[in-house]
């Protein structure tokens, strides 16, 4: 056909490797262009307007904020010279109830439009979010009475009572001179926001690539290397696996584990895999289900602690790690799996089969002619749901029927659409009905726990009376873990904090109301001349884009 | 040409109501799907219930079907087309963003599927029965049964990964700054591929059709008999009264010049409107979806219209009633 007399001329690669061959090997290179695969594209990029994780990855090259957090969980002062605490009397507790906390901000510093950065930037940020109907969160944000800017590089936060997750709160920053715009959203910042990081954006053509640019008035000397980092937007992953290799792109975003195997040998190439935050869990439903559950009505068979004992001890979860998801994960222990809240010492009990059998005997569920258990005329069959589709969810499926049928409980598939099963609304979403025995689905806890702790107070369970808000979706109901959760909020001491946290997920636990499959890897890839990137636990693989650079 | 003109205003306003019914059950449809576009706020450790709350107030979800539908509606015929819930972008300015990107596939596709298919078509009715003829249908079996999410990967795979022909999706290689015309066909080549190879078996088959109904005509024996030239008979006689039929489906293929290919456009990463929609579709995202199904509608609508006037302008036993 006559279309394909354009495929005599061969490609070319686009970027520049920077760099002759006498400067290889010595140290980092300056200059280039790396070219790295998104397969979800940002809508938007201001903080605090985006939800997506992919916004994230492309905002934080050009969104910088107060502070940041490390792998760890602990927190590092981003434009603040330091990170206020009790201990260097950045927060001072008041005597009516509330806290005064104080930033002092790095000096000379420049926003990419050349105004300086100063106080009145940071309280500026606060009005918005007050004010804009349509920000993510105005969590924190609106337990701020007043904001105080004394000097242009000192600013003070009357917070009108304790709020833990302070630190949490201004990780993106809004210049002043967005004041004139009458609706930040819809303005041309959402798509090209001003900020004080490494890079600018330059160009956003929808659908095709976003374009950033090394910023000129970055307060770091010799930062960023590269000269820009084009964002281009794949269909999916296969897609950007596809590119990677052929070296199309430099670099990929968000692999799943089974993806690994096909990139890992390819010298040329080079995976990033680090620990996520995200935990798959199966989460058993206390309650009766129905349409909607009353939390009340015990559930007829996992209504029994012996059962949800067995069920645990029946899951075989690093067999699912090591042939599922080819090793790249962690067997669960908790839904706070990272961080300086993440508890020491706390795990489920280990696969033991065997043991599971002589728990359900001991009980009194006795095994049928058809293998499978009963007790006071109700038979030990279960039904699980999950997101349909979901290849590796799917897979681990066929295993617990397999696995649980050998301790004589009755294991039945009913999948749903993600939209369906996961849509948070509760009109559709089983899990806020109540409507379920078993859910497998994962969730990831942000770097201050205290919303997902939320999940397991009494509270927090979804009814007809409270309009279906919450997610504690199992139904767990503890006195002494809602005191806990809520004297945690109530405090900003973190190794208080962390030690009360660690007492609600102790008896969340000791109920064996979820079972904690693995806490899953953020992973990405790169071609190995890509120098500097290293992942991390809380913030998205371009975290650190300013010391990337492309070598030899 | 005055009856011509009241045909077509009758139609126009008949279509208007049919638009208004399209529009009603397309917003219903959309909001009949669960989850909606905060659905994966909920999942968002960062997001309280009570922002979820504030959010669905914000953009006007808490009201019921017909209120939201009304002010959509209301905002439309003000010429406020809305603005999309993901990206606050307004929505003319996204489908204004992606048209032209999707007329250059389209329309390359188009003019392809016509100059291949019109000779083929034509080459395969006077040679029926022959190896060429049967050749031909069976081709245009095969490329009409092949499904283009399969052959778009295949061509991928082929072309893309193993010879390394051609770039594997985009429109433009990463970092291009000015417009280049052998980079832009070097990436419209596959996709175009996958599209045309449908839309040519599917022109040929009509056209072979109609041209074989046509031949066996006796007005066609009267020609030859006059002493014309075969060549003459095929192209002048033959060919101008098949065509009417093939006029007609290659109009009513109008409006996907516009509206463009949704699983190509996704498969090989074009920014057109095809993905811009499965991007919509994904997000939940109603104005954006909306929108490009008013422009949709209307366009079939157009289309429809403008492929009877052709047939009549064609064929002038058609009259206009």
């Amino acid at each position: 056909m006559a279309m394909f007399i354009f495929c005599a001329c061969a490609p070319t690669a686009t970027h520049t490797a920077p760099g002759g061959a006498a400067i290889a090997n010595s140290g980092p290179v300056r200059g280039g262009t790396l070219v790295f695969s998104l397969w979800q594209e940002p809508a938007g990029l201001l903080p605090n307007f985006a939800s997506q994780t992919v916004a994230g990855i492309v905002a934080s090259l050009v969104v910088e904020g107060l502070t940041g957090t490390n792998s760890d969980g602990s927190y590092y002062p981003v434009l603040a010279t330091q990170v206020p605490t009790l201990a260097n009397g950045g927060v001072r507790l008041l005597a009516g109830g509330g806290m005064d906390v104080s930033y002092e901000l790095i000096p000379n510093v420049r926003w990419s439009d050349g105004s300086a950065f100063t106080s009145a930037d940071v309280k500026f940020t606060w009005e918005t979010y007050l004010k804009d109907p349509k920000v993510i969160t105005k969590d924190g944000y609106s337990a701020i009475e007043q904001i105080d800017t004394p000097t242009p590089t000192s600013v003070v936060l009357h917070y009108k009572q304790i709020y833990g997750p302070y630190l949490t709160r201004f990780t993106g920053l809004l210049p002043k001179s967005l004041e004139k715009e009458a609706d930040l959203s819809r303005s041309e910042y959402n798509r090209k926001p001003i900020g004080t990081g490494p890079f600018r954006i330059t160009e956003f053509v929808a659908g095709d690539h976003i374009t950033a640019e090394r910023n000129p008035t970055y307060r770091v000397p010799d930062r960023p290397y590269l000269d820009r980092i084009i964002f281009r937007s794949v269909p999916s992953r296969e897609a950007a696996i596809a590119q990677l290799k052929a070296g199309e792109v430099d670099g990929m975003w968000n692999l799943l584990e089974a993806q690994v195997p096909e990139i890992a040998p390819d010298p040329k190439l080079r995976v990033i895999a680090t620990a996520g935050a995200t935990v798959e869990r199966i989460e058993l439903n206390l309650a009766k289900p129905a349409d909607p559950a009353d939390p009340a009505v015990r559930h007829p068979v996992l209504g029994d602690r012996a059962v949800r004992r067995a069920l645990n001890l029946a899951t075989p979860k690093q067999q699912i790690i090591d042939k599922l998801l080819f090793g790249k994960a962690q067997i669960g222990t908790s839904p706070v799996s990272q961080g300086w809240a993440s508890p020491k010492g706390l795990a489920q009990e280990p696969y033991d089969p065997n043991l599971a059998n002589k728990v359900l005997d001991e009980a009194g569920w006795v095994k049928g002619a058809d293998g499978v258990r009963a007790k006071g005329g109700v038979r030990a069959a279960l039904t699980i749901m999950t997101t349909s589709g979901d290849k590796v969810r799917e897979q681990t499926e066929q295993v617990l029927i397999d696995e649980w049928k050998r301790v004589g409980i009755e294991l039945s598939i009913r999948n749903l659409p993600s939209d369906v099963l996961l849509s948070g609304t509760f009109a559709n979403d089983p899990r806020k009905r109540g409507n379920f025995d078993l859910v497998m689905y994962a969730s990831t806890p942000g770097i201050d726990p205290q919303t997902t702790m939320l999940r397991y107070t009494t509270a927090g369970i979804p009814t007809t009376a409270n309009g279906g808000a919450g997610q504690n979706f199992t139904r767990f109901a503890n006195a002494e873990a809602d005191a806990a959760i809520a004297g945690a909020s109530a405090t900003v001491d973190q190794p208080k904090r962390a030690e009360l946290y660690a007492r609600a997920l102790k008896l969340l636990n000791d109920e064996i109301a979820i079972i904690w499959l693995y806490d899953r890897q953020t992973i990405d890839a790169f071609r190995a001349t890509v120098r500097g990137p290293t992942g991390s636990v809380w913030l998205g693989i371009t975290f650190n884009a300013q010391d990337w650079w492309i070598g030899r | 040409m005055h009856r011509v003109t009241s045909y077509v205003l009758r139609r126009l306003v008949g279509a208007v109501p049919l638009l208004l019914g399209i529009s009603v059950i397309s917003f219903a449809i959309l909001k009949a799907v669960p989850g909606g576009p905060l659905a994966a706020y909920e999942a968002n450790p960062n997001i309280t219930p009570e922002d979820i709350v504030r959010l669905e107030r914000a953009f006007g979800l808490d009201q019921p079907f017909h209120v939201q539908y009304l002010t959509w509606f209301g905002r439309l015929l003000g010429g406020d087309w809305g603005h999309s819930y993901a990206s606050s972008q307004p929505v003319l300015a996204m489908i204004g963003e992606r048209l032209p990107n999707t007329l250059t596939l389209m329309g390359t596709v188009y003019v392809v599927t016509l100059l291949i298919a019109i000779p083929i078509g034509v080459a395969t009715a006077t040679r029926q029965y022959s190896r060429f003829d049967h050749l031909v249908t069976g081709g245009t079996f095969l490329a009409y049964s092949m499904p283009p999410f399969w052959l778009g990967l295949l061509l991928i795979i082929l072309f893309g990964l193993q010879l390394r022909w051609l770039p594997l999706g985009g429109m433009t290689v990463p970092g291009a700054t000015s417009f280049d015309l052998v980079d832009r066909l070097r990436h419209l080549v596959l996709p175009v591929t996958t599209l045309a190879l449908f839309g040519t078996a599917h022109y040929v088959r009509y056209l072979r059709a109609s041209m074989l109904e046509t031949i066996g005509q006796d007005y066609l024996r009267t020609a030859r008999a006059k002493g014309l030239g075969e060549r003459i008979v095929i192209l002048r006689h033959a060919l101008r009264n098949a065509s009417i039929p093939l006029v007609t489906v290659a109009a009513l293929d109008l409006p996907e010049l516009f509206v463009g290919a949704l699983v190509t456009e996704q498969i090989f990463g074009w920014p057109g409107m095809g993905r811009l929609f499965w991007d919509a579709a994904t997000r939940a995202d109603y104005p954006v979806l909306m929108g490009i199904l008013v422009v949709s509608a209307t366009l079939v609508v157009l289309a429809n219209l403008a492929a009877d006037v052709l047939y009549a302008y064609l064929d002038p036993r058609i009259r206009f009633a």
